[in-house]
C-alpha cells in the first residue's frame, strides 16, 4: 500500500493524539489532586459546542480575522470547560460527592447542555453551519519534506497539534520541579498529611480539576472549530473515554501519555485510511476501534504490568471543605 | 483498663425506630433536593421570560393531564427501572456498574439474533426465549468485569466504561454484518439496521386496554419493571444472598471474618445485575421500533445511573424515580409547543435534580450518622491510640 | 492531687504551662481539669492507661481540639491554639502515633511540603538542608530515600525531623515505642537526649514504665481523664506507678475453674507467612485458656486470622480436633467448630450499619435454621435469636432493630461475645477481646472465657494485657517477632514473661 496512504494515516493520528492527549493531561491534573474525573467526555463536548461558536463569533462577529478569533474561539472552549468542570469540583470537593457519580452526572448534562447551548448560539439544536473559521495549517519544518511521500504527515497540521507537543514541557515540569506541583500530588497521595502541614487540600484539588476542565475544553474546541469545522452532536465519539483509557496505562505520568495518546490515536486512524492493509483488512473495521479499550483492560487486570492510580483519588477526604 | 464509657439509657416506652429515622429523613431529604432543583430551575425560567408555574404546568398537564400522556411516561420510565435496579443491585454490594450502558448494548444483539433467527417460534414462545437471550447477553457482558474484579482485582468502574466502548463498535459491526438488513434495497439511503422483527418477537401494547394510544408504546414491559423491583427488593431484604451482598456492601472485613465470600458474592450479584441491564433494551426494539437499528437510544445506563441515585437506591424508591423522570422528560415535548424555554432544558433541570439529591443524601447521612454517634457515647472511638481523626467523623467508611 | 516532687531542677520557669484543661466528648470526660506544665530542656513523660486522656491532652495543646475550659500558657504569655499551624507557630509539634508520611515522595520532599520556600523546588538545596539538621541532632536518614521503602525507625526519624524542620522546641510524641524493636527505641532515646541537650522540651506519651523510667526528668500520671500524682523516676518505682495508673495493686482476680484438660484441641506446627509469622508451634487443650502474651505488633493478628481462615499461610499446619484445617475457608473453619473474636471489633466483628438482628446472623446465615435452600431468609427465627443473645448476654439496647453503630463499646463486644458462643464453638479465638471495655463490661467478657473453660471447650487468649493473661491462662506463652519466645506456668513472675514477650527466652520452649 502506497506510502501516502500510511502518511495520510499518521496525519490523522496526530490530529487524534492531540484530542488525546490534551483531555487526558487535564484527567491527569485532576486525579493527581485526588479526585476521580470520569466526565472528560462531557467536559469535551462543553468545549466543541462553544469553540465552535467562539471561533466564528471573534472571527466573524467581532472581527478579529484569522489569528485571534479562533484562538480565542480556543480559549472559549477552554474557559467553558473550566467552569463546567466548577460543578464537579463543588459537588466532590465541597459537599463529598461520590466522584463517579459527579462524573455521570457531568457527562449526563453535558450532552442535554450542549443542546441549550447550540439551540441559542445556531438556532439548531444539533449542530452548527459547516466551514467555521480556523487557524491556518502550517508544516512542520524538517519533518515536512521527509522522502517517499511520509513529510505528507507533517504537513497541513493545525498549530495546536504542535502546542500539544509541547505542553509535556511545563506539564511535567509543574507537576515535579514545583512547590505547587508537590503539594498538589501531596493531595492526591496522602491528603492527611498533605493538611497536617498546612497544604490547603481543597484548594489543590480544586485546581486540579478546573484545569481538567480546561483542557478538556480546549481539545473538544480543537476537534470542531479547527478539524471538523462546526459543531455536531456526538462529534466525540468517545475519545473522553479513550483519554482515560490512556491516562490509566500511563500511570499518570505526563510522558508516558504522549505514548499512549500516540497510539490510541492512530488506532483511531486505521479504520478511516488503512482498511486495506495487510492483517488490519481481516477484521472488521469497528473490531479496530475497540482495540484502545481491550488493551487498557488487559494492562489493569494485570496481565501487563501494574497501575497504580494516586492513593487518595477516589476516596472522598473528610474536611476538604475548609482549609 | 478504664475507658469512662457511659452506656446508653436502658430502653425507653417510645418505640420510635431506627427504620422511622432513617427512612423520614431520606424523605425529608428527597423532598428538599426536589424544591432546591425546582427553585434553580425557575431561575433559569424566568431567564427565558416565563413564568415557572406556566412551564412547570405545561410539564405536568403533559405528563398527568391526560391518559395518552401518562402512558407515554410510564413507556419512557420502562427501560430506566430496569437500568437503576441493574446499578443498585452492584451498589449495594459496594460495587459500580457503569457498563449497564454496554450490557444493554450487547444484549440488544443477542435479543436481535434471536428475534430474527428464531423467528419459527409461536408468539409467546419468542418473546419469552427473546428475552431470555437479552439478559444472557447482558449476564455475559457483566461477568467480564465480575470475573476480572474478583480474579485480578481490576477495579470495576475502569473496567466497565471499556467495556462500554467495545460494546458500542460490536452493535455497530453487529447491524451491518451478522444482523445486516437483508429484506430490501440496501442504498445510500436506507438506516444501517437490522430487519424487521417477525410479530411474533413483539411485546404486545398494554396501553390498549387503558385507552393509552398506541403512539405511546406503553407495553407489558412495565408491569415486569415493576415486578422486577420487587423481585429485587425481596432478593436484597429477605434473601441470604442479598444479606451478604449487603454485609459486604457495608463492612467487607466483617463479611469475611463471617464467612462470607466476597468474590463469590460479587460475581453473583454482578451476573443479576448484567441480566437486569440486559432487560434495558426491550422496550425499544420489542414495542417501539420492532428492529434495532443504528439510531437505537443510547444513554439509558447513564441515566439510570441518575435514577438509581435519586431513588437513593432502593427499589420501591427506584420506581417512584423512574417514573418522575418520564414525567420530565414527557414534559419536552410541551415546553416546545407551549413555551419559550427550549426542551433542553429538561435535561438540565434533571442534572439539577440528580446534583441536589446527591448533595443533600449526603449532608443527610453526615447528620445521621452524626447523631447515632452522639447516643452511643463514641463508642470505643476515643481510646488514646486512636488515629487521629475528629470523633465526628470516625464513623464514617459506608457506601 | 498527691505531689511526689523531690529535688527541685535548676528554677527554670515553665515553659507550657496547661491550666484546668477540661475536654468532654459525647458521653466521656476526657480531661477533667488536667494540670500540666513543662519546663525548658526536660522530658516529661505522660502516663496512663488506654483511654486515660493522654492523647486528647497533648492534641489540645496541639490544636487539634479546643478545650471546654483552661487555659493555656506558652512562654509566660496566654495563648489560643486553634489549629496545628497555631501550634507550629508556638514552637509546639507532635508526632502521632500513627504516622502521617506520603509513601511515595522522598524523605526530603516529605519534610519541606508546605514549607518549600520557593516557588521552583531545588532538591540539592533541600537534600542538603536536610542532612544538616539531621546531623545537628544526629538522626541517622537518608535524604534522597522513598518513604515507602523505610522501616519504621527511619518513618519515625522523618516525622520528628518534619517538626524540627519548623523550629518547634516542644516535641509531643505519643506512644512512639509501641512500633519499634527494642534496639529502636534506644536509638531513639539517644536522640531524644541530643535534642533535650539542645534545649527542646520533650513530653513523651507512654504506658510502658520501663522506658518512662529509664528516659523522664519528669513523670505525670494520669488516670481516667485526671493527673493523680506527678514524681521523678529517682522518687518512686515501677510498682507505685502502676498503682497509681490503675488505681489498685492488682485489677482482679476471678476463681478459675478447676476442669481435668482433655486432648490437644487445636495444634499449630511451624505456622509461617502472612509477612508477620516466623514459625509458631503450639497447643490448645480441651478445657485449657492459652495466654499468648506479646506487645502488639508481633504477629497477634496474623496469627488470630490464620487460624480463622481469613490468611492462608505459606507454611506450616494447624489441625482441629485431628482434622487438618491449614488453608481452610473461614466458613469451612467456622463450621469445624470455631468462633472468632476479632481484635478490631468495627473492622471484623460487626457490620455497623446494619441491625443487631441482621448481625447476630453473621457467620451463620448458611444454616439450615436460619434460611431455605433456595436462600429465603427467616426472619421470624432470626430475630428470635438476637433477643436471646441481647437478654443473655445483658446487651444494652433500645431494641434489636437499631443499627450496632448505636450500641456502646462494651456492648457491642458482647453482642460479638454472644453471637460467637452460642454455637458453642469447640475453640475460641480470643484476641484483645477486652479492648476499650470498661471494668464491667471486663469482667463479664473474663467470666464467659472461663465459662467455656469450665464447659470443657478451648480458648486461645491473644492479649497484650499482661493483667488479662494472668487472670486468664492456664498456662502462657510470649509472642514475639512472629516466633514463641517463651512458655509459662499461670504463676509464673511478671519479670520473666516481661523477657519473653521482648525476644529473650528463658525457658526451654514446649511443642
Amino acid at each position: 500500500m502506497p506510502l501516502t496512504d500510511i502518511a495520510v494515516a499518521l496525519q490523522i493520528g496526530l490530529t487524534y493524539f492531540t484530542i488525546i492527549y490534551l483531555t487526558g493531561l487535564g484527567g491527569l491534573y485532576s486525579e493527581r489532586s485526588g479526585i476521580v474525573n470520569i466526565g472528560l467526555e462531557g467536559l469535551m463536548i462543553i468545549g466543541t459546542v462553544t469553540g465552535a461558536w467562539g471561533a466564528r463569533y471573534f472571527t466573524e462577529t467581532v472581527g478579529l480575522g484569522n489569528v485571534w478569533g479562533p484562538i480565542l474561539g480556543l480559549l472559549v472552549g477552554a474557559g467553558c470547560g473550566l467552569l463546567f468542570a466548577g460543578v464537579h469540583a463543588i459537588a466532590t470537593i465541597t459537599f463529598r460527592v461520590d466522584h463517579i457519580v459527579s462524573g455521570v452526572v457531568i457527562n449526563l448534562v453535558a450532552i442535554g447542555l450542549a443542546r441549550f447551548l447550540s439551540q441559542a448560539f445556531f438556532g439548531q439544536a444539533t449542530q452548527s453551519d459547516p466551514g467555521g473559521p480556523h487557524l491556518n495549517p502550517i508544516d512542520i519544518p524538517l519533518l515536512s519534506s521527509l522522502p517517499w511521500g511520509l513529510g505528507r504527515a507533517f504537513q497541513g497540521l493545525s498549530p495546536v497539534v504542535i502546542f500539544a507537543f509541547l505542553m509535556v514541557f511545563p506539564v511535567w515540569y509543574s507537576l515535579n520541579r514545583t512547590r505547587w506541583g508537590l503539594r498538589l500530588r501531596s493531595c492526591g497521595e496522602n491528603p492527611e498529611a498533605a493538611r497536617s502541614l498546612g497544604v490547603r487540600v481543597a484548594l489543590y484539588r480544586y485546581q486540579g480539576v478546573m484545569l481538567s476542565g480546561a483542557f478538556a475544553g480546549l481539545a473538544g474546541a480543537f476537534l470542531a472549530a479547527e478539524i471538523i469545522g462546526n459543531w455536531h452532536e456526538g462529534q466525540t465519539l468517545g475519545l473522553g473515554f479513550i483519554s482515560l483509557a490512556a491516562l490509566i496505562l500511563s500511570n499518570w505520568n505526563p510522558v508516558r501519555l504522549m505514548f499512549f495518546a500516540w497510539l490510541f490515536g492512530f488506532a483511531q486512524a486505521i479504520p478511516l485510511r488503512l482498511n486495506d492493509a495487510p492483517v488490519i483488512n481481516l477484521l472488521p473495521p469497528q473490531f479496530i476501534n475497540m482495540i484502545p479499550f481491550v488493551v487498557t483492560i488487559v494492562a489493569i487486570a494485570g496481565f501487563v504490568g501494574r497501575v497504580r492510580p494516586p492513593a487518595a483519588a477516589g476516596r472522598a477526604y473528610e474536611g476538604g471543605g475548609s482549609s | 483498663m478504664a475507658s469512662g464509657e457511659v452506656a446508653p439509657p436502658v430502653a425507653a416506652p417510645r418505640i420510635r425506630s431506627e427504620w422511622i429515622e432513617r427512612f423520614g429523613g431520606q424523605m425529608l431529604a428527597l423532598v428538599a433536593s426536589l424544591a432546591i432543583a425546582l427553585a434553580i430551575g425557575s431561575l433559569l425560567i424566568v431567564g427565558y421570560g416565563e413564568s415557572p408555574i406556566t412551564v412547570y404546568g405545561a410539564i405536568l398537564r403533559s405528563s398527568l393531564g391526560d391518559l395518552d400522556g401518562f402512558g407515554y411516561v410510564l413507556a419512557i420510565a420502562t427501560p430506566l427501572i430496569f437500568s437503576a435496579l441493574a446499578v443498585a443491585v452492584c451498589f449495594k454490594a459496594g460495587l459500580f456498574n457503569i457498563g449497564v450502558e454496554g450490557q444493554y448494548l450487547v444484549a440488544m444483539v443477542t435479543a436481535a439474533w434471536a428475534a430474527v433467527t428464531l423467528d419459527f417460534l409461536p408468539g409467546p414462545v419468542h418473546v419469552v426465549v427473546i428475552l431470555v437471550a437479552a439478559m444472557l447477553g447482558g449476564m455475559i457482558w457483566a461477568a467480564i468485569p465480575g470475573i476480572l474484579k474478583v480474579k485480578t482485582g481490576a477495579h470495576e468502574v475502569v473496567t466497565t466504561i471499556m467495556l462500554n466502548g467495545i460494546a458500542i463498535s460490536l452493535l455497530a459491526w453487529a447491524i451491518r454484518s451478522p444482523l445486516k438488513f437483508t429484506s430490501g434495497p440496501t442504498g445510500q439511503n436506507v438506516d444501517i439496521r437490522t430487519d424487521n422483527f417477525p410479530d411474533s418477537a413483539l411485546i404486545g401494547d398494554m396501553g390498549k386496554m387503558f385507552g393509552i394510544g398506541p403512539g405511546a408504546h406503553l407495553s407489558w414491559l412495565f408491569p415486569l419493571g415493576i415486578a422486577a423491583a420487587i423481585v429485587v427488593w425481596f432478593l436484597l431484604r429477605r434473601t441470604r444472598l442479598g444479606y451478604e451482598a449487603r454485609a459486604v456492601g457495608t463492612s467487607q472485613g466483617s463479611a469475611k471474618a463471617g464467612g462470607i465470600s466476597i468474590g463469590s458474592t460479587q460475581l453473583r450479584l454482578f451476573l443479576i445485575s448484567g441480566a437486569l441491564a440486559g432487560l434495558v433494551g426491550m422496550q425499544q426494539i420489542l414495542a417501539t421500533t420492532g428492529y434495532l437499528g443504528s439510531n437505537y437510544v443510547a444513554q439509558l445506563g447513564f441515566t439510570g445511573i441518575a435514577v438509581a441515585f435519586l431513588g437513593q437506591n432502593n427499589p420501591i424508591g427506584i420506581v417512584f424515580a423512574a417514573i418522575l423522570w418520564g414525567i420530565l422528560s414527557r414534559g419536552e415535548v410541551a415546553l416546545q409547543i407551549k413555551t419559550q424555554v427550549p426542551r433542553e432544558f429538561i435535561i438540565i433541570l434533571q442534572g439539577i435534580l440528580i446534583m441536589s439529591v446527591v448533595i443533600t443524601y449526603q449532608i443527610a447521612k453526615r447528620r445521621l450518622a452524626a447523631r447515632q454517634l452522639q447516643r452511643a457515647g463514641a463508642a470505643g472511638a476515643l481510646e488514646d491510640s486512636a488515629p487521629t481523626v475528629e470523633p465526628e467523623v470516625a464513623t464514617q467508611g459506608e457506601s | 492531687m498527691t505531689s511526689d516532687v523531690g529535688a527541685e531542677r535548676q528554677g527554670a520557669p515553665p515553659l507550657v504551662v496547661l491550666e484546668h484543661i477540661t475536654k468532654r466528648f459525647p458521653g466521656v470526660l476526657a480531661n477533667d481539669d488536667v494540670s500540666l506544665d513543662l519546663r525548658p530542656a526536660e522530658v516529661h513523660a505522660l502516663i496512663g492507661e488506654n483511654g486515660a486522656g493522654k492523647s486528647t491532652l497533648m492534641r489540645v495543646l496541639y490544636g487539634m481540639y479546643p478545650a471546654d475550659k483552661g487555659r493555656i500558657v506558652v512562654r509566660g504569655q496566654e495563648v489560643k491554639i486553634a489549629s496545628p499551624r497555631d501550634a507550629i507557630g508556638l514552637g509546639i509539634g507532635m508526632v502521632h502515633q500513627h504516622f502521617v508520611l506520603v509513601d511515595p515522595f522522598t524523605v526530603t520532599e516529605n519534610i519541606i511540603l508546605g514549607n518549600e520556600g520557593q516557588v521552583v523546588l531545588d532538591r540539592q538545596d533541600a537534600e542538603r538542608k536536610v542532612r544538616e539538621l539531621a546531623e545537628t541532632y544526629g538522626f541517622r536518614v537518608r535524604p534522597d530515600a522513598i518513604v515507602e521503602d523505610l522501616s519504621v525507625g527511619e518513618e519515625q526519624r522523618v516525622e520528628i525531623l518534619k517538626a524540627l524542620f519548623r523550629g518547634v522546641e516542644i516535641l509531643i510524641l505519643d506512644e512512639p515505642t509501641a512500633v519499634l524493636t527494642p534496639r529502636e527505641t534506644q536509638d531513639l532515646f539517644g536522640n531524644l537526649r541530643k535534642l533535650q541537650q539542645a534545649g527542646k522540651s520533650i513530653v513523651f506519651i507512654s504506658h510502658k514504665l520501663d522506658e518512662v523510667m529509664q528516659i523522664a526528668d519528669r513523670i505525670t500520671v494520669l488516670r481516667r481523664g485526671a493527673v493523680v500524682g506527678e514524681t521523678t523516676p529517682a522518687n518512686t518505682t515501677k510498682a507505685k506507678l502502676a498503682e497509681m495508673m490503675v488505681g489498685r495493686p492488682v485489677l482482679f482476680r476471678l476463681d478459675k475453674p478447676q476442669v481435668e484438660m482433655g486432648e490437644p484441641v487445636l495444634k499449630v506446627r511451624d505456622l509461617a507467612g502472612a509477612g508477620k509469622l516466623n514459625g509458631i508451634s503450639l497447643d490448645v487443650r480441651a478445657g485449657e485458656i492459652l495466654g499468648v502474651a506479646g506487645v502488639e505488633g508481633n504477629g497477634q493478628r496474623e496469627l488470630a486470622e490464620a487460624l480463622i481462615g481469613l490468611r492462608t499461610p505459606e507454611e506450616g499446619e494447624v489441625t482441629l480436633d485431628g482434622t487438618p484445617i491449614t488453608g481452610w475457608s473461614v466458613k469451612d473453619v467456622r463450621n469445624a467448630g470455631v468462633g472468632y473474636i476479632p481484635e478490631d471489633r468495627h473492622e471484623q466483628g460487626l457490620v455497623l450499619n446494619m441491625t443487631l438482628w441482621e448481625n447476630s446472623l453473621l457467620g451463620r446465615h448458611d444454616d439450615a435454621e436460619f434460611s431455605s435452600r433456595i436462600g429465603v431468609l427467616f426472619i421470624r427465627k432470626i430475630k428470635e435469636l438476637a433477643e436471646r443473645l441481647v437478654k443473655l448476654f445483658d446487651v444494652r439496647t433500645r431494641s434489636i432493630d437499631v443499627n450496632a453503630s448505636t450500641l456502646s463499646g462494651g456492648n457491642q463486644q458482647k453482642l460479638i461475645l454472644a453471637r460467637e458462643l452460642e454455637t458453642d464453638p469447640k475453640l475460641l479465638i480470643a484476641a484483645q477481646p477486652t479492648r476499650g471495655l470498661d471494668v464491667g463490661a471486663i469482667e463479664f467478657v473474663w467470666k464467659q472465657i472461663l465459662d467455656q473453660k469450665a464447659a470443657g471447650r478451648a480458648v486461645l487468649l491473644i492479649s497484650a494485657e499482661l493483667d488479662e493473661i494472668y487472670a486468664l491462662s492456664d498456662r502462657i506463652v510470649t509472642l514475639y517477632e512472629g516466633r514463641i519466645t517463651g512458655e509459662y506456668p499461670p504463676d509464673a513472675a511478671p519479670e520473666d514473661v516481661g523477657v519473653g514477650m521482648l525476644g529473650g527466652a528463658t525457658q526451654e520452649v514446649a511443642s
